[in-house]
């Protein structure tokens, strides 16, 4: 007798899944992983380009997430940083986050006029920070984590993250 | 400078660009579906197989040295894989059907025959030897329209290495070895009775509860089990990568590997009365080759019994309604 007579075909059929809901899951890290990579390397199409990738590269790998290693952002963030890591090695000239702002800002022309020159503004001292700043600043402001969770994702204490980050909030304050 | 200024650079993503990747993420699954074999009615009769087989190739246990067995195999987890029905295909093509996938030496010590229909819940459980449990809840609509009890299976498979190389080889698996161990040993597979409640509403199915015990797979001791059980994946069409990530995390003593359908829409963990279980939703092929009717499917495990749910046209509340109100 075939197995499928013998097993619970039914049961069988039916699928689990150790695996989140894709459609929350969507929506509620591809702005974050959009910003991060804004605040990061600050292109409009770069960002969507290492956006893309990121999600690629975790849909293609989601059987290898696990959730009791990790919650599925930090999982998500640790393959975006990845992602992150492989593009800086790749050495692309890279375009301020002020056209990204010009590109994407909304409101009226005037609005848009003061929030491009704010953007200039930062963009152009993000720029001039050095990366391990960079990085925080970019989870901590474009992708909206909190201190113990860039320090989850980056193995930093999360003394020393809020350390980081407020000495380069202090910098770009003094050069404001 | 404040948080307000250092947060004013974030934008959302623009509308086109969040359509354009998501197009290209159900694309990529797209691609895998496309390249499935055509023949997707023969094939389901297989995946349940190959499930069948995966759980044969991946359960683990604990010793049992009376026996020389690794008793294994309570489910208490679900995973899910993606099938390659490409594989499927293959081995059809070989008429390598499942039980012969490890061995061609096969015995059915119990046969469970036809399922035998009862009257009541009460008599369910006297042929089953379990208590059976019932829905409190019912959708409007909804009724109890029979009660059909399966018997208890055993088999035995006598394992034969050269016939699973034989299959690997096959499928081109050229990395993997077949482990040691596993030659002439037996595998014996014990399905305890399943019961099966129906439920209809205007004269069509509307569900149907199936509850048993688990199933229950004993392997001969001493096999490197995730090295089986890497097998298994790869044969269920899991690309090398993941197949070995999957097989080393995976807690093989407690997890049934199950395919994941084709045609699954979304699925998601859920709750049930304290018990993890998944939710699955998926679209029936209709008559014409279309999409047919949603159906949602509930698989959960609690106390050494297994359950599931299988819906059609309910919702997804409805669905867990009822089976959180069994009593």
């Amino acid at each position: 007798m075939p197995l499928e007579h013998a097993m619970p075909g039914r049961l069988a059929r039916w699928v689990s899944a150790a695996e989140p809901d894709w459609d929350a899951v969507y929506a509620d890290e591809l702005p974050r992983i959009y910003n991060f990579f804004r605040y990061r390397f600050g292109v409009t199409a770069d960002a969507e380009d290492l956006t893309a990738r990121t999600f690629e590269k975790a849909w293609r790998g989601r059987f290898r997430y696990r959730r009791d290693l990790a919650a599925f952002s930090t999982w998500l963030f640790s393959i975006a940083r990845n992602v992150a890591a492989d593009h800086l090695r790749a050495r692309r000239p890279f375009v301020t986050l002020d056209e990204a702002a010009a590109v994407t800002a909304a409101g009226t022309p005037e609005e848009q006029a003061i929030r491009n020159s704010d953007g200039e503004r930062l963009a152009a001292l993000l720029q001039q920070l050095p990366d391990r700043e960079r990085e925080l600043l970019a989870m901590k402001y474009g992708a909206g984590q909190t201190n113990r969770a860039i320090a989850t994702a980056t193995g930093l204490s999360e003394s020393n993250v809020g350390t980081i980050v407020h000495r380069a909030v202090q910098t770009l304050r003094e050069r404001w | 400078m404040d948080d307000t200024q250092l947060n004013s650079l974030r934008r959302d993503p623009s509308p086109a660009f969040a359509a354009r990747l998501r197009a290209s993420l159900r694309e990529h699954d797209a691609l895998r579906r496309r390249s499935a074999w055509p023949g997707m009615k023969a094939a389901a009769a297989s995946l349940v197989a190959v499930a069948g087989i995966a759980g044969l190739l991946s359960v683990p246990a604990v010793r049992a040295s009376a026996q020389s067995f690794l008793a294994l195999f309570r489910v208490v987890n679900f995973v899910a894989v993606p099938v390659d029905e490409s594989r499927i295909a293959m081995l059809e093509a070989e008429k390598l059907d499942p039980p012969h996938l490890i061995g061609e030496q096969m015995q059915m010590l119990e046969d469970p025959g036809p399922p035998t229909a009862v009257v009541s819940p009460e008599q369910a459980a006297s042929a089953a030897g379990f208590a059976v449990r019932v829905p409190a809840y019912m959708p409007t609509g909804v009724y109890p329209s029979g009660i059909e009890v399966k018997g208890q299976a055993h088999l035995q498979v006598t394992a034969d290495g050269d016939r699973l190389r034989q299959v690997m080889d096959t499928l081109g698996i050229s990395d993997l070895e077949v482990p040691d161990g596993l030659d002439g040993g037996i595998v014996d597979v014990r399905i305890p009775p399943i019961v099966m409640m129906r439920y209809d509403r205007g004269g069509a199915i509307a569900a149907q509860l199936v509850q048993a015990r688990s199933p229950a797979v004993s392997l001969p001791g001493g096999i490197d089990l995730r090295a089986l059980g890497e097998i298994g994946l790869r044969i269920l069409g899991l690309p090398p990568v993941e197949a070995r990530e999957f097989a080393a995390a995976i807690d093989w003593q407690s997890t049934l590997i199950v395919p994941l359908p084709a045609n699954a829409s979304s699925f998601k963990q859920v709750d049930i009365s304290g018990h993890p279980g998944v939710f699955i939703q998926r679209a029936r092929p209709a008559q014409n080759g279309g999409r047919g009717p949603i159906a949602n499917a509930l698989l959960w495990s609690a106390n050494g019994m297994v359950f599931g749910l299988e819906a059609t046209g309910l919702s997804y509340d409805d669905s867990l309604r009822m089976a959180e109100s069994l009593q």
